[in-house]
């Protein structure tokens, strides 16, 4: 008699006993979960509001809805100071960033001491915010443009330098070798050989940067660091929330085409 | 004069490039290392310039010990030994000028390096290394746009601005085509009959091993076990320097080497 | 073979240098820009040269006030206020990651042009641009404190919404950039497109998903400090207001509460990320063979 059944196998191996649930990935999810719960509670997460409170909120958002296009002259010459300081920043930032992200790479700073150093600098740099920086330099230079320079020009070099010694430590050490063997020092060797090879995403960093640079001189402005900033938060003190929304649409639409162009040059570029 | 005095390079592993290599190559000559991967024929040259530390012997070149440790010395003595690599080390995103301006970096203060101003001087030294190897018309072409034969020999152009005692090749034609092959290893036995500059090549194949050498050495587990001129070096000696009999890989495909030399070269 | 004299042989004469005209213009172009920048900012040069000796009297006062012993009264209440509002900053950034992770990821797949036709494709994306180009503290202060209220609450849905719109973009770049071997073979044997999802997409995408939730949250941390100085909570609040007072102390403990707080999370989460993005490690990785 022959059946169509599927023939048992020989069990040559004892099959294996099923391995424990991969720890790990559970345990890192609980834990989220635990964090989000403790958050949450902590900052008294509810959305409510969204539907229960009618009158002011709402009232205010949609007087956003109704912009005064009449204000935008008056936003020109403000906007156009943001600007500036973004430009000036990104020039002096990314200079300065340069050279620190050459002492921040073991590729071409030999010296142990001072590449840990620079990366600590960069570090703690990088740890505090861009208001922070506007809030200090305020502090030390006063209230106006020259201190929104300055904190975004301490804020751009936290940023490129790490950036550009990450792709200082990953170029190709062939042109290095070259360079060593025909008596170069390291400095040297840095210019010739290193440089060329980053060039490319450095500059790719810097147009980045200054897109970032737009944006953060919003904040600075809160803290009085000048632009665009000051008059936005002049205008929210007022109330005057049509004022405000034409000054945000005028915003949206000048960094979109930073974006814009910034990414087109980044494209032309990296052929 | 290149002499090593029971020379050995122990690697951290432990594995052993040189097992105390007495050898000596006088000014002018023109050798040629053959040898198995790993059996140190690499090693020993990029001894001669530090870029592999020795570990036990004294290794003197032209009167200066090599060591490794004495930075300055071994810039000094790396601005007298001119080296050329399997993958050329050419700086892609510039121009063959600044490439063999590389070469000049050791007589160039670093502030002249850093702006790019180099002296008149020097770029004419560059010129001239340029046209000795035939290849001046690109000079200002960026390097990535040559074939692989030009790059090595910008690489030798850069070599010899330098101006070196000594010329280091370390596999300089393993990436490239035979007849471009053929030209290379003709090239620098010109530059070594020229100018007279101690050459010491590294090649895994053999015909161009006898072909161009004026003297062979064998090595096998970091000793030599051959020297002596092309003519003694037959099959038989080959494989017992390779441990096996020919096969062919170890030479070079069958093709005719190109009736016309490059322009600007004298034979 | 002529003699050794080391004159090359020069039958090709030697290339002119490349003309430069249009890479001067250019700079000079740069160059002006930058000037009339300048020009634009009216910088006070007076300020300027008071910077250096502001700069080390602040800094000496602010390292004053943080070396003192924190055990001693009232420094004891400055280090617990500033590590309250840093706490504070850190659930506002974790909720808003949160929040920013769960809507973006629905809509990452909605501007894959893989997962999600064209027509919808492309508004999504322009959607997402469009709240990628606002700064956070602008959903802060035109939507969130409006309907919400002053405090950390709208502070953590600014930073969740502002988040959709990198989140959004770069999820559903690793949508568009995986394998298709699986997804083919999940697909032939007849599933119906949510679980092509569920067991070909998804996997695959998961960890550099995660990771990069993981790098928005150290963002949000940054990225909440001007919400508190707009009154959305946060450290910022107790920045304004320690700086509004001068009070150099409290200044410095902040500042360094922040540092360390900022880089102990980046450390943290820059090893678990490193960890899901390269997988846990083999125990065959120690074989000595």
């Amino acid at each position: 008699m022959t059946s169509v059944s599927t023939p048992t196998p020989p069990a040559a191996v004892a099959r294996p006993a099923r391995p424990a649930p991969p720890l790990g990935a559970w345990s890192l999810l609980a834990i989220a979960v635990v964090i989000t719960i403790v958050a949450g509670s902590s900052i008294d997460f509810t959305i409510l509001p969204l539907f229960t409170d009618t009158g002011r909120g709402w009232f205010i958002v949609s007087q956003f809805f109704a912009p005064d296009w009449s204000f935008l002259v008056q936003t020109i010459q403000p906007m156009s100071v943001t600007l500036a300081t973004a430009v000036v920043a990104t020039v002096i930032g990314t200079g300065i960033a340069l050279v620190v992200s050459f002492l921040a790479s073991t590729v071409s700073n030999p010296n142990a001491l001072v590449y840990r150093a620079a990366k600590l600098v960069l570090s703690v740099g990088r740890s505090l915010p861009d208001v922070v920086w506007g809030l200090l330099f305020v502090a030390f230079v006063g209230i106006g443009a020259l201190a929104g320079v300055l904190a975004l020009v301490m804020f751009n070099i936290g940023i490129i330098a790490k950036l550009t010694a990450e792709t200082i430590d990953a170029v190709d050490p062939g042109p290095l070798e070259a360079a060593d063997a025909s008596g170069a020092n390291v400095v040297q060797r840095s210019r010739v050989a290193v440089l060329p090879q980053i060039l490319p995403n450095y500059v790719s960093y810097s147009m980045y940067v200054f897109e970032l640079n737009v944006r953060a001189s919003v904040v600075l402005g809160f803290v009085g660091a000048g632009g665009i900033g000051t008059q936005i938060a002049v205008q929210l003190a007022r109330f005057n929330y049509d004022n405000l929304s034409a000054i945000i649409v005028l915003l949206f639409v000048v960094v979109f085409l930073i974006d814009q162009s910034s990414s087109y040059l980044r494209r032309r570029l990296a052929r | 004069m290149i002499r090593f005095s029971k020379v050995s390079v122990r690697y951290p592993n432990g594995t052993v490039g040189l097992d105390e290599i007495d050898l000596e190559i006088p000014d002018g000559q023109f050798v040629v290392v053959v040898g198995l991967s790993g059996a140190g024929k690499s090693t020993l040259v990029r001894s001669i310039n530090g870029l592999v530390a020795t570990t036990g012997g004294e290794l003197e070149v032209s009167g200066q010990r090599v060591d490794a440790s004495k930075k300055g010395a071994l810039r000094r003595l790396r601005a007298k030994v001119g080296m050329v690599f399997q993958s050329f080390n050419l700086v892609t995103r510039t121009s063959v000028l600044n490439n063999v301006l590389v070469g000049r970096l050791h007589a160039t203060p670093t502030w002249r390096a850093i702006l790019g101003w180099y002296r008149k001087a020097d770029v004419e030294i560059a010129f001239q290394s340029l046209e000795r190897v035939g290849i001046v018309e690109k000079a200002y072409t960026r390097a990535s746009q040559l074939s692989g034969g030009q790059q090595q020999r910008v690489a030798i152009a850069r070599v010899l601005a330098q101006q070196p005692d000594v010329i280091l090749a370390d596999e300089p034609v393993a990436s490239l085509d035979p007849p471009t092959a053929n030209l290379v290893m003709r090239d620098l036995r010109r530059i070594n009959r020229e100018l007279g500059i101690t050459t010491v090549v590294n090649l895994h194949f053999l015909d161009l091993a006898r072909t161009y050498a004026q003297r062979i050495i064998g090595m096998r587990a970091g000793k030599i076990v051959f020297d002596g001129p092309p003519e003694d070096a037959d099959d038989a000696v080959f494989a017992e320097i390779y441990g096996r009999s020919l096969t062919a890989e170890d030479l070079l495909p069958d093709v005719e080497a190109p009736a016309t030399t490059a322009p600007g070269l004298t034979e | 073979m002529t003699s050794t004299a080391p004159v090359p042989v020069t039958t090709v004469t030697r290339p002119t240098p490349p003309r430069k005209w249009r890479v001067i213009t250019i700079e000079l172009l740069a160059l002006a820009i930058v000037l009339l920048c300048l020009s634009a900012i009216e910088i006070k040069w007076e300020r300027l040269a008071q910077f250096p000796e502001n700069f080390v009297t602040y800094t000496g006062l602010m390292l004053r006030g943080a070396l003192n012993n924190p055990l001693e009264a009232p420094y004891t209440e400055y280090w617990l206020t500033s590590l309250e509002f840093m706490g504070q900053s850190l659930a506002m950034a974790w909720v808003g990651t949160v929040i920013g992770a769960l809507l973006s990821f629905p809509i990452g797949f909605l501007a894959a042009s893989n997962t999600a036709p064209r027509w919808i494709v492309l508004p999504t994306r322009q959607v997402l641009n469009a709240i990628r180009t606002v700064p956070d503290v602008i959903f802060a202060i035109v939507i969130m404190v409006p309907i919400f209220g002053l405090g950390p609450l709208p502070g953590a849905l600014a930073l969740g919404v502002g988040s959709i719109g990198t989140l959004g973009k770069l999820t559903s770049e690793v949508i568009e950039g995986i394998q298709t071997g699986p997804v083919d073979s999940v697909r032939s044997s007849g599933a119906t497109p949510l679980q092509v999802l569920r067991w070909a997409v998804i996997p695959q995408i998961m960890p550099e998903v995660i990771a990069f939730w993981l790098y928005r949250f150290e963002v949000n941390i940054r990225a909440g400090a001007i919400l508190g100085v707009v009154g959305a909570g946060g450290i910022g609040s107790l920045l304004s207001r320690v700086f509004d007072q001068r009070d150099w102390d409290r200044i410095g403990i902040a500042l360094i509460v922040i540092i360390l707080v900022t880089m102990i999370v980046d450390a943290i989460s820059g090893a678990v990320r490193h960890r899901i993005i390269a997988g846990a490690p083999t125990k065959a990785a120690g074989a000595v063979v």
